[in-house]
This record gives C-alpha cells, structure tokens and sequence, in this order.
C-alpha cells in the first residue's frame, strides 16, 4: 500500500477511537485526505529528525483532529503502532489533543485559536532566517470564531507571511451544532482574501484538488499569506457518522465499530 | 530603571541577533534606543497580544529568543492561556516584560492597574517570575532572565522611586537581597516600589532588617528558612494583592518551616475606587507609608519581642 493512504488512515483513527473508547472521531475524520496529501506529497521532513531545522512546520491548530495525525506520524515513524493501540490508557502519552511533546507536533491545541499564531511565528522565524521553510497551519471552520485567529491574520499579511498556508477544515459544525446555526461565518475565501491572502476553495476530500491547491500555494511567492478552504464532511467515511454531529462526542461500540469496519474495509 | 532595561534590552539584540523585540503597540519613547540600534530585531505585533505571544512561541521554537513587550494588565494577565500552552509547557525561551505593573496608571483606572499578575504567573509551572526594585536590579533581572533560557515573567512597576542598593548586584535564581541589616528579629520582605518604602520606614526609626525579593519564583526555601530562624515575624510588602502575590509565597513557605506571625501588606482583595496620582491611590489603598507605619507598629506590638518604641516618636 501506498505511504499515506487515506482509507487506511481512516481505518486507523477507528481503531484507535474503539480502543481507546475516545471521542472527535468525526472531527478526525474530515481531515483525513488533507493531512495524507500534505505528508504523502509536500510536506518536507527529515524522517531521522522530527526537529530538524530545516523542516517545514505542519500545525494542527484544531487540535481535536489529532487521531488523524498520530496515524500519519506512525508512519513517520515517530510513533509506533503500540502508541496507537494503548491510545488513551493509563500512563501512556498520547493525549486526547495535540500535544507538542510529541515528535511531529509543532503546537498544543485544542483551546482553540492557538495553532495559528504559533504557526504565525514559525513562518516569521523562516522569513527572519531566510529559508525556505513552509508553515501549514490547519484550522477548524468553528475554530474562526476565535479573535486570535483574525489577529493572526492580519499579523501574516502584514509581514508578508507568503510561506504561511492556512487550510480551514469547512465541515460546517462545530461542538453544539452548524457553524451557521452557531455563529455564521459567512464566506471564508471572501473574508480570506478581504484579510489580504491568497485564497482558494476546494473539495476537502478530493486528493488530486488537495493535491494541485498545496502545489500552487507553495509556489507562490507573491507577498500573499496562503488560504486553501476545504469543503469537507464531518464524520467523512462512515455513513452514519457523516454529517451526524453526535460523533464529536459519542464513543464506538462493538456493533458501530464492526458497522463502520464494513464500510472503511480491512485496511489496518 | 526604565533606562537600565532599555540598555539591557539594547545590549541583548546587539550581542545576540536572536533576541527580538516584540511589542503590542506600547512603548513609545522607551524603544527609541533599540529601534536606532537593532531596527530589524523589532517587531510591532499591533494592538493583538494573544497572537503576539503565539508568535513569540513560533519564533522561540525555531531559535530566536523573544522579548514580549506589554502593560502588565495585558502581559501576561490578558494572555495567561497563551502564556500556559504556547510558551511554558514547551518550556521556551520567550522572556515577558509587564510595564506599569500595580497601580502606576493611577488616573487610568481598572483597566490599567495590574494587582494581580503574580497570582496568576506563579502558579503556571516552568515560569520564572522577576521583580526588580530599582535600576540595579533591573539590570541583574535582565541579565538572569536572558541566561535562563527558559519562559520568565518580568514585573515592571512604578520605575522613578530611586535606588534602593548602592551598586549593581548580582542575581542567581531564587535568591532575596538584603538591602539592610537590623538589630529587631524583624525582617521586611518586599518587591518593586515597596522596597523604597520599607527603607523609609527604617528611616522612621524601625530598625529591622530590610530584604528585596527580586525572584519571586522560584523562591530560595535555605535562605527564607535562616532568616525565619533568627527572626519572631515577617512583614511583606507589595504593590500587589496580598492574595498570591509575594506576601501568599513568604507564607506558604515560610509555614512549612515553622510557625511565625506574618503581617501581609498590599492591595487588598478589592479594586481601586477612584482617579488620582500614584500616591492617592497608595493612600486609598492603605500601602502609603504613614498607612503602612501603622500596620506594622501594630504588628509589633503583638510579637512576643515586642516594645513600645519601635519608631521614634520625634
């Protein structure tokens, strides 16, 4: 199989979410093929050195997707398939949301808002040293209530932060119901691009859209930071978690976990 | 003191171009130096301090070392989450300056008086917490908060009260500095403008010993416990709540060394009720020196050493 494998990355969150009994399994899911083609295909590390110097920074700023990451850093290599399976036991060290004592995990998130300005300063600190390191910070639609985002922003425009690419994971909901029902966005390109970035928006489950959207970002050095809005589904995968804001909290048992086996397929 | 952290500040970016200057739009004449001097090493994030402490965290994280600008009302106490998560818990090395901390915006109101920035620092692990009494200290803070390397909180407060040593002094982490000795077994513990006033009322005829408290966290326990040895009470002072601030660490650790009455003066739990100078408000807070006189004869009375002349009656 393929490094990176979105189904199999699937396959993996399940398992770790129905042995470890966690919750954010819809919140993991609709990253899936964001994080595959960013690690697959773009992101620079040095597979020897999770701090390497010169690598490019990946932020998972909504730090509730982080099952998603861990099993894309597993096949890093950072982590081992045993951290996976005790997921959530006592004692081991992979905590519910993103902890940056972890190797791959550039930021502590999930008090959201957070992730983008560290981001902010990682690719700062790459313009000061004149490299040519990326910074990705992934963010949640619900996560742009936060003004810490929006300081953020107007931060990187202002110091022509083009090595910076924002992905705002658009699945539309967040803890107590639709983004819109919440506290309505409006259109996130639009107020991308009135902040000053470059802005696309794409299908968030489209790998060859994923794929050309991280290729055009990086390539343009126009003074610009980078916004890429994935239209994704919350839950994406399983049919009856998809668009079903009760898998933000519910945990897995063995009939909805052999139910959701069946649709992912055995790729663990 | 302002000018001895200007120098300090001047004299880091100049010998290291990793230490950086970051302010959230404060600052305005007080920079000048550094600006001439390092103009690339500065960095105004605007008036955002949550993200300016999220970048400062980016940028120590790739190797630069931060210096986060602000009035103490907004560094570290509007940004204390990102202080927590971003900075401290990665242990970086991102130093905090928090200007105008107690009541130095007097005519300002609430919004700008900070009377409780201790409280909330000390209790978040891996943070250093330093406050300088004049420019001597200012100076050794800085030089310790640079060679830390590690996330410091530095309590800057009313600045122009005047020298309270005599010649520049040297700090390691933890320790107090005496800045008087006495024949009473009483000692005076205080930080920032407070350490002026306890000079004064040994001035007034109190002949007790007199110590700053420039590192507030962590605390040297050896050195408390010699002193709580040889004394029959403590008296601390602060331009601070007495709930968590220094007066709260002398007495938790000075209770897990032996009983010993402590009188704590500062700031009560209460917040300021009307416009006015600095020294009005010392007033209306009880903190002024007459004010404090009164406390501490007070205090004395009641210690077993106790007599009646602790302060000349001229």
């Amino acid at each position: 199989m393929n490094k990176f494998n979105s189904k199999h990355i699937r396959r993996v969150v399940l398992d770790m979410a129905f042995a470890g009994a966690t919750v954010h399994i819809g919140c993991a899911f609709s990253i899936v093929e964001l994080l595959a083609v960013l690690y697959r295909n773009h992101l620079r590390v040095d597979t020897a050195n999770p701090d390497s110097p010169t690598r490019d920074y990946m932020v998972l700023s909504k730090g509730h997707g982080v099952m998603a990451q861990y099993a894309c850093l597993e096949e890093l290599g950072w982590l081992t398939r045993d951290d996976l399976a005790r997921y959530f036991k006592d004692g081991t060290r992979l905590k519910g949301l993103a902890d940056a004592h972890i190797p791959g995990v550039e930021a502590t998130t999930g008090s959201l808002g957070h992730g983008l300005s560290v981001g902010t300063g990682l690719a700062l600190a790459a313009k000061l040293a004149r490299t040519d390191q990326k910074c990705y910070a992934l963010v949640g639609d619900g996560e742009l209530n936060e003004g810490a985002i929006w300081e953020a922003a107007l931060f990187a425009t202002h110091f022509k932060l083009d090595n910076l690419i924002v992905i705002v994971d658009k699945n539309g909901y967040q803890a107590m119901g639709t983004t819109d029902d919440v506290l309505v966005l409006g259109n996130i390109e639009d107020k991308f691009t009135a902040f000053g970035f470059e802005a696309v928006t794409i299908d968030g489950h489209d790998e060859a859209a994923i794929d050309a959207a991280y290729a055009r970002m990086k390539q343009s050095l126009n003074g610009k930071p980078k916004a890429i809005v994935a239209n994704s589904v919350k839950g994406k995968g399983v049919s009856f978690m998809e668009h079903n804001n009760i898998w933000h909290y519910t945990r897995l048992n063995a009939d909805t976990h052999a139910a959701a086996v069946a649709e992912l397929g055995d790729t663990a | 003191m302002r000018n001895a952290f200007s120098d300090a500040l001047v004299a880091a970016a100049v010998a290291d171009p990793k230490v950086l200057l970051l302010t959230g739009d404060h600052g305005y004449a007080l920079f000048d130096p550094f600006r001439k001097a390092r103009p690339e090493q500065y960095i105004n994030c605007g008036i955002a301090e949550q993200n300016m402490v999220g970048v400062a965290a980016g940028l120590a994280k790739a190797g630069f070392k931060p210096i986060v600008y602000g009035l103490a009302a907004f560094v570290p106490v509007r940004v204390l989450e990102q202080i927590k998560i971003d900075v401290c818990y990665e242990r970086l090395p991102v130093i905090l300056i928090g200007d105008g901390a107690g009541l130095v915006y007097s005519h300002l109101g609430t919004s700008h008086q900070s009377t409780e920035d201790i409280a909330c620092t000390r209790a978040i692990p891996d943070l250093t917490v330093l406050s300088p009494a004049d420019r001597f200290e200012m100076t050794a803070t800085m030089n310790l908060a640079l060679a830390l390397n590690s996330p410091v909180y530095l309590r800057m407060g009313k600045s122009d009260r005047g020298d309270v040593h005599a010649k520049p002094v040297t700090l390691k982490a933890g320790e107090m500095v005496q800045v008087r000795q006495g024949k009473q077994r009483l000692a005076l513990l205080a930080i920032g403008s407070m350490v002026k006033t306890a000079m004064e009322l040994c001035d007034l005829g109190l002949d007790a010993e007199v110590w700053s408290v420039p590192c507030i966290k962590p605390l040297s326990r050896q050195q408390l416990a010699e002193l709580v040895a040889r004394v029959d009470g403590l008296v601390t002072l602060e331009e601070h709540s007495v709930m968590g601030g220094l007066g709260a660490c002398i007495a938790e650790e000075a209770a897990a060394i032996r009983p010993l009455p402590i009188c704590r003066i500062g700031v009560q739990d209460r917040f300021s009720a009307y416009c006015g100078t600095w020294d009005y408000l010392l007033k209306e807070h009880q903190i002024d020196l007459f004010s404090v006189q009164n406390r501490v004869q007070e205090f004395v009375n009641h210690l077993p050493s106790s007599s009646s002349d602790t302060f000349d009656t001229a």
